[in-house]
């Protein structure tokens, strides 16, 4: 079939592009091929060989995250062999972390356990190997937990840190069964070049790099509900999914959507993805507060506090007129509420005296 | 910003001005490493040594308060080596000679001295950024918060006409908005010069449409910006406040005015989720939700309208802003709809302003955030802007000249402090500072000083200073740092214990009136250690520091 434009991937014809792989023209067939190592974002490493698929005049297997198609390439990833090869893999990971699905995924998700249920593969098939990866059990860093006794060593987490934040806090260490992942002399991620983005955590197949703050709740991810939102912080408009405890009315954790789907790519920093402890703290205010002639402050129903205050500017606008009257809004606070301010300004007082407090 | 996020990974040149984007912008920040992991070229102007500047090919440290010398430079060299796009300035703009005549005077040998780069690295950057058809420009505050900020953002803006670099992908101009809505509040008229979607309150008909929609008069008179509120505040011609969710005591520049003030002031409203500084001045404190316990939009700087979702409920009888306006207002007697959510006000907006007439909450969850204009319910987001000639007619060459910043060093205060936030904390901090663990990472305030100054001045790393200016006095922690010149300062504006704002000045861009945060003359004291006032939490005014 030379000459083709064509890749054939399990019997359909997909127009080839060059320099994609097979995992990219597969899904563009809305063919699901298997991946842990791989992340979209990160240059394929082929390290965990769950994704290799027959390709025709090729003896051995190929991973489809990292092999590249041609013209008139014929592909299958739906063959006994596959199939048996995804089983093998599935089982030799298992055998070297948590494998009972309720324990491994205490607290995050784990795309292996995923792929075990999925292939039917369950904990014992193979006997567990004991793995002694160092971990850095007193790493007092506020955010990044590493359990090690999770870890797949695909490296991920190290790749990520490299190639798209840019700073390579983390490492491959050791060798063999000792491989982990650790940081320049087992030191805490404190006293690394780490900024906290989380990324390691939002790459990591299996959960064993994962949130200090959930970790420390306890409830499993997959208990929680996921709620899609914008971040508060800073321009940028990163989406979030705000994992919350319904029951508790509590924000557990902060995760980045899958890469290619939103403006972040999937990223996230250390605000965005940590910085919400303000939500539920003690601080916050809860019930309205009038101030007494004699200056003190009392609490006040809704009720009176809105008359107040409504008493209050109207009396200003009678003695002094509606441009005596100033009102600020903040970029905090949603579209709609800077519009209705606004309204309030212009409508309700009769003042163009209306201004958000960050000008840029 | 006129292009978008997306796009810069695709860029081939960044020209990055007075933006330490891997902290005040991390995400944007990836996006510019993954383009120079591609190939692509990078220049930083900025006073300290930032992150970018170790991946840059070229770093342009220049003083603070001379970006228009920079600028009017670069001008300079692309006007002398005949490198502007002719073809695409005659066709696109208007008023490119007086530009041209104007910047004949900023040669790049002169501008090293007032700038402190090198004049070679000027031309090799203007010429870089002249020839290359995928660059673009991003800045932020270090651009606009200063006397000259307007100023700045011309002169950038006529390198960006001159070359050409407009409409296309991965190029054009792109501030990068300090803080996560700054960009919806504009749009939805929370400013005294427009109206919903940028429709100029100066223009009678704008006001009519409104008058007309609200069913009230408008008033014509000219609105005051920030600035000008704080200034006609201290006249005693502002007498009433209401504070939407902005802690102004902190984050107004030479807070100790902004705060005598206030204290005359006949009535001030306060609606927030903390007990923030500028409560100690209200009468009537109204309990805020917090961003995930309501409903909503935020736009980001790339124009991008996305949804913002109540995850929980708010705590103890907090209501989200949006229903306490909505209260005060019918308690105000203004006429209104029975919104019931923000989905309805949305609504109204967007039939009000044709930029937005095609967005809606159902659209945005079907479809993800989308990026405006948006003309119509079947029409797409917009990408970039000026696709096809520059919007409006023609773009317009602004020519600009370098005047000095409000205040310059002296002998008295020979040091020009500047200031601005960190990776780990965000503006006023009420939100970052209540993370432990982000306060554990840097609790407490700090100046950095250069070494070598340090030296000068006997201050070790580490040391107890006062940090004075002509407004104030403020006590933190000097940490040694190359990242600063030796003449130059920066402190962070994030901790009230500490309050930067204290010591900068109020001096406004003549037209925006965004305070001058970025520079001010300072000088250091050493503090004995054990002297009466002990850090944290004391700050003296310059009447307790006997001044
Ligand atoms: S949090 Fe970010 S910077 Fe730190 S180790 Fe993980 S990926 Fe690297
Ligand atoms: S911590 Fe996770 S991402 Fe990193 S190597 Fe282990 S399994 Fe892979
Ligand atoms: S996903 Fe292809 S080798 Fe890991």
């Amino acid at each position: 079939m030379s000459g083709s434009k064509f890749v054939v991937i399990d019997g359909n014809e997909v127009e080839f592009r060059e320099g994609e792989t097979i995992l990219h023209a597969a899904r563009r067939l809305g063919i699901e091929i298997p991946t842990l190592c791989h992340d979209d974002r990160l240059e394929p490493a082929g390290a965990c060989r769950i994704c290799l698929v027959e390709v025709e005049g090729s003896r051995l297997m190929q991973p489809a995250c990292a092999f590249r198609t041609a013209p008139g390439m014929v592909v299958r990833t739906n063959t006994t062999r596959v199939d048996r090869n995804r089983q093998f893999i599935i089982s030799l990971h298992l055998a070297d972390t948590v494998a009972d699905r309720d324990e491994a995924e205490d607290v995050s998700r784990s795309k292996l356990h995923d792929y075990a249920a999925q292939y039917g593969i369950s904990e014992g098939d193979w006997p567990h190997v004991e793995s002694p990866r160092e971990g850095r059990a007193d790493d007092e860093n506020p955010f990044i937990a590493f359990r090690p006794d999770r870890c797949i060593v695909c490296a991920a987490c190290v790749r990520y840190c490299d190639e798209v934040e840019g700073v390579s806090a983390i490492t491959l260490a050791n060798r063999g069964g000792r491989t982990t992942i650790a940081t320049a002399d087992l030191r805490s991620l404190d006293h690394t070049t780490c900024e906290m983005c989380g990324g390691c955590i939002a790459v990591c197949p299996t959960g064993a790099m994962t949130e200090k703050p959930a970790l420390f709740y306890g409830k499993p991810e997959r208990e929680l509900e996921r709620v899609r939102s914008t971040c508060n912080f800073c321009g940028v408009g990163c989406q979030i999914d705000i994992n919350v405890d319904r029951e508790a009315n509590r924000i557990v954790k902060v995760t980045s959507p899958p890469p290619g789907t939103t403006v972040n790519d999937g990223n996230l920093c250390v605000k965005g993805r940590f910085a919400n402890d303000f939500v539920h703290h003690p601080d916050r205010l809860t019930v309205p507060l009038v101030r007494e002639v004699d200056g003190q402050l009392r609490e006040a129903s809704w009720d009176e506090a809105l008359d107040r205050a409504v008493r209050g500017l109207q009396s200003v606008r009678e003695t002094h007129g509606s441009d005596s009257l100033a009102f600020i809004s903040s970029s905090r606070c949603t579209g709609e509420e800077n519009y209705l301010i606004q309204k309030l300004a212009r409508a309700g007082f009769g003042t163009q005296n209306i201004h958000q407090c960050a000008a840029t | 910003m006129t292009n978008s996020i997306p796009e810069i990974r695709d860029a081939d040149l960044l020209f990055v001005i007075g933006s330490n984007t891997t902290e005040a912008h991390p995400i944007i920040a990836m996006e510019m490493k993954r383009a120079v992991g591609r190939g692509a070229r990078l220049a930083v102007a900025d006073p300290r040594k930032i992150w970018l500047t170790e991946i840059a090919d070229w770093h342009l440290q220049i003083k603070p308060g001379s970006d228009v010398w920079l600028l009017n430079a670069m001008a300079n060299v692309i006007v002398t080596e005949g490198l502007e796009n002719r073809a695409w300035i005659a066709e696109n703009t208007e008023d490119f000679e007086k530009v041209r005549e104007s910047v004949l005077k900023y040669t790049p040998n002169e501008a090293e001295a007032f700038t402190g780069v090198p004049a070679r690295t000027i031309r090799e950057v203007a010429r870089a950024y002249a020839t290359t058809k995928n660059a673009g420009i991003f800045y932020t505050l270090g651009i606009t918060e200063h006397t000259t900020g307007t100023d700045n953002v011309y002169a950038l803006s006529n390198l960006v006409l001159m070359t050409g670099h407009l409409g296309i992908r991965s190029a054009g101009m792109n501030p990068l908005r300090g803080q996560n809505n700054v960009q919806g509040a504009n749009d939805a008229g929370a400013t005294p010069v427009f109206y919903p979607g940028y429709q100029r309150a100066a223009e009678p008909d704008v006001r009519a449409k409104f008058a007309e929609a609200w069913g009230v008069p408008q008033n014509e008179k000219r609105g005051l910006n920030l600035n000008e509120m704080m200034k006609a505040m201290q006249r005693g011609e502002i007498r009433g406040m209401y504070l939407m969710g902005e802690d102004i005591v902190i984050s107004e520049p030479n807070v100790c005015k902004v705060e005598a003030a206030m204290n005359e002031l006949d009535f001030v409203v306060v609606q927030d989720i903390f007990f923030n500084e500028s409560c100690r001045f209200a009468d009537v404190i109204l309990p805020a939700a917090c961003f995930a316990e309501k409903d909503g939009v935020f736009t980001n700087s790339d124009r991008r309208v996305q949804r913002v979702r109540k995850a929980v409920e708010p705590p103890g009888e907090a209501r989200a802003d949006w229903e306490i306006l909505v209260e005060i207002m019918r308690r105000a007697g203004v006429k209104q709809p029975d919104y019931t959510g923000p989905g309805e006000i949305y609504a109204e907006m967007a039939a009000l302003a044709p930029k937005f007439a095609g967005i809606s909450h159902d659209r945005i969850d079907r479809e993800g955030g989308l990026q405006w204009p948006v003309a119509s319910a079947d029409a797409p987001g917009t990408e970039y802007l000026h696709k096809g000639g520059v919007l409006r007619g023609k773009g317009l060459f602004m020519p600009v000249e370098y005047r000095a910043p409000f205040e310059e060093a002296d002998i008295e205060f020979p040091l020009i402090l500047s200031t601005g936030r960190t990776l780990y904390h965000y503006n006023a901090a009420t939100q970052t500072r209540r993370s432990e663990g982000l306060s554990k990472k840097q609790p407490e305030a700090f100046v950095e000083v250069h070494p070598k100054t340090a030296r000068e001045l006997g201050i070790g790393d580490g040391q107890l200073v006062d940090v004075v200016t002509r407004r104030g006095r403020v006590r933190c922690r000097a940490m040694h740092s190359k990242q600063v010149k030796r003449n130059t300062i920066w402190m962070p504006f994030h901790f009230p214990t500490a309050r930067t704002n204290e010591l900068t000045t109020d001096a406004g861009d003549a037209v925006t009136g965004t305070g001058e945060y970025k520079v001010c003359a300072a000088k250091l004291e050493a503090v004995d250690e054990h002297s009466r006032h002990v850090f944290p939490g004391s700050y003296l005014t310059p009447m307790e520091a006997g001044e």
